[in-house]
């Protein structure tokens, strides 16, 4: 759906030319130490910031080329947290950017555990509970804006979606993810801090540091205590073995 | 930022009957403001009376020649002041905006005065003069305030030295405004002081018939970029994501506001704080969306400047007020309202 040919960042923050697929009905995490560039790296995916270098292109056509309306058919964002100026209800939030039916909104809402929340002023919910809104935002986006003559479900771009989640809250959105890119072949790129979390439930990560692509492949080949220790100069406890389909990676004391 | 006395309220997505209802309610309120307006003042001469001929030629002629254009003048002054306000708001993403406040009213007045000053002269030339005056003055200040809405990125700092830098315009207008008057000469002085206060009293037919045309542009503006000032709040990344072209969107208002403030300020002088009162009152009411909040707000300024006007005029006949006084006296108490308000919620 979306490749990357070396393409880059040139001016900073800069990015340095990666290539890679993005494919509909996976999940990528994308991890790397604080100020690493995982959010330009994100809004270069998305075409806020059009890359310098190289080439991408969403179905073979290059991202620069897309009319901008066009192009929000097929992917959304949603950025990090800012809070909305004024008292939009959960529900018109929801709808903005797109013309969903009620039921594809109910459904969302349904999905994301907002249900309750449809008519209440997003000003009055927990950082949580709004971050919940704007990824059910998204998703809307995508959903009611696909095309008949579309392949996939498009691209949807999280950036750092977990922050503000418990961790009750965290798995029931890593879940959704993976569901709605099963069920609608939707590529879901996500910015993550938690490893734990990335490696747990992404089919593949991308490790950024410095602005660079270290590191990518599935969670076993990214995650190992060297590499974790080498990027973000943390000390681990040894592996265990019980956790030995997906890496468990705790502090050491 | 806005605290949550209507939490609940049980609004629904906007549908087209709600929308009807409300504008088609508010466009009836100001007909009979009209109508009110119309028969009030020193004449006492009703719409009906003159279509009828029952009243005596001289009263017909004031009425077509003074009347008239100062209603309509009323009507496209008060949607412009508050239709920018509710726009500024939605641009910046808060509340607080205005066109007063922000220091565009006072940019362009002082432009206008300087136009007086300068190049002082009475034909037509000096009217358009005038005009051109008033844009370049408002476009000039909105172009420095979003310099520094940039420089700032959001946040809250960035909407305190927003309404620090329409302080600073404000202020230095009002000096520049009072060195003019100082350099001055008598017949200058009368011209400035006869515009500068904030009334509708020089409204002509000459003067009205150019407003109605260019204001209505702005306003037909304004009213087109409901959608995408929606998608706006969702903040600049995620709403180029979902379609929007920010540039555009911010230029387009940008233009519409400039022209439409200079230009009322050119013809009525500063008339202070429509913009913050009126859709920050619809909003409460409306919700925040921008497809209901902007002809609404239009159309309240309207009925506001209206009925403000119709007071100005006869409550101390036959003497007037400058009926920027007056909505000074009730936007200025609100806006402090409205920022203790604030600051209890922070």
């Amino acid at each position: 759906m979306l490749t990357l040919h070396q393409a880059g960042l040139t001016t900073t923050p800069a990015i340095s030319p990666l290539s890679g697929t993005l494919r509909p009905g996976e999940l990528l995490a994308i991890v790397g130490p604080n100020g690493a560039g995982k959010s330009t790296l994100l809004s270069m995916l998305s075409g806020y910031r059009p890359c310098e270098k190289g080439q991408l292109r969403l179905d073979g056509k290059p991202l620069h080329e897309w009319p901008i309306t066009e192009l929000a058919n097929r992917r959304a964002l949603v950025a990090q947290q800012e809070l909305p100026g004024f008292d939009w209800q959960t529900e018109e939030l929801v709808s903005l950017g797109s013309n969903p039916s009620k039921a594809l909104i109910a459904e969302l809402l349904d999905d994301l555990d907002l249900t309750h929340l449809a008519k209440r002023s997003v000003l009055s919910l927990s950082g949580g509970e709004r971050q919940r809104v704007m990824i059910a935002r998204g998703a809307c986006q995508l959903l009611s804006r696909r095309t008949p003559k579309a392949r996939d479900g498009g691209l949807l771009l999280l950036d750092e979606p977990t922050s503000a989640l418990d961790i009750g809250q965290q798995q029931r959105l890593m879940r959704q993810l993976r569901a709605w890119a099963a069920q609608h072949m939707m590529a879901i790129v996500g910015v993550l801090h938690d490893l734990n979390l990335a490696g747990t439930y992404a089919d593949r990560i991308w490790l950024i540091h410095k602005g660079e692509r270290i590191a990518h492949g599935r969670p076993q080949q990214v995650l190992t205590p060297e590499t974790i220790a080498d990027v973000y100069g943390a000390e681990l406890q040894p592996p265990n073995s019980s956790t030995a389909n997906s890496p468990f990676l705790a502090l050491a004391p | 930022m806005i605290s949550s006395v209507n939490v609940y309220r049980n609004r629904l997505l906007l549908p087209m009957n709600r929308q009807t209802r409300v504008l088609v309610g508010l466009t009836l309120a100001l007909l009979i403001a009209l109508g009110w307006s119309a028969t009030s003042g020193a004449l006492g001469l009703s719409p009906w009376m003159v279509i009828s001929g029952n009243a005596s030629e001289l009263s017909i002629q004031i009425w077509w020649q003074l009347r008239l254009p100062r209603l309509l003048l009323g009507v496209v002054v008060g949607a412009m002041l508050a239709g920018s306000g509710a726009a500024m708001q939605g641009l910046f993403r808060n509340p607080l905006a205005d066109p007063t406040l922000l220091g565009l009213a006072s940019g362009a007045g002082l432009f206008v005065a300087l136009w007086i000053v300068l190049f002082q002269g009475s034909g037509a030339g000096s009217l358009y003069g005038q005009f051109a005056a008033g844009f370049l003055g408002a476009l000039s200040v909105c172009v420095v305030i979003f310099a520094i809405a940039r420089r700032q990125g959001g946040g809250s700092a960035a909407v305190m030295s927003l309404l620090l830098a329409g302080l600073a315009i404000n202020t230095l207008a009002g000096a520049g405004g009072g060195v003019l008057a100082f350099i001055a000469s008598d017949e200058q002085l009368r011209q400035l002081s006869l515009w500068g206060m904030g009334t509708l009293t020089n409204a002509l037919w000459r003067t009205t018939s150019i407003a109605l045309v260019l204001i209505s542009v702005a306003l037909w503006l304004l009213i087109r970029s409901a959608r995408e000032l929606d998608l706006l709040q969702l903040g600049e990344a995620t709403a180029h994501a979902a379609g929007l072209d920010a540039v555009r969107l911010k230029w387009r208002i940008i233009v519409a506001t400039s022209l439409g403030v200079g230009l009322c300020v050119a013809l009525t002088g500063v008339i202070g704080f429509l913009g913050l009162l009126v859709p920050h009152c619809l909003r409460l009411w409306l919700g925040p969306g921008h497809r209901l909040l902007l002809p609404a707000s239009m159309l309240g300024g309207a009925l506001l400047l209206v009925v403000a006007d119709t007071l100005a005029r006869t409550l101390g006949a036959p003497a007037e007020i400058p009926v920027g006084l007056l909505t000074s006296l009730l936007g200025g108490p609100y806006f402090l309202y409205l920022l203790m308000r604030r600051n209890r919620a922070c």
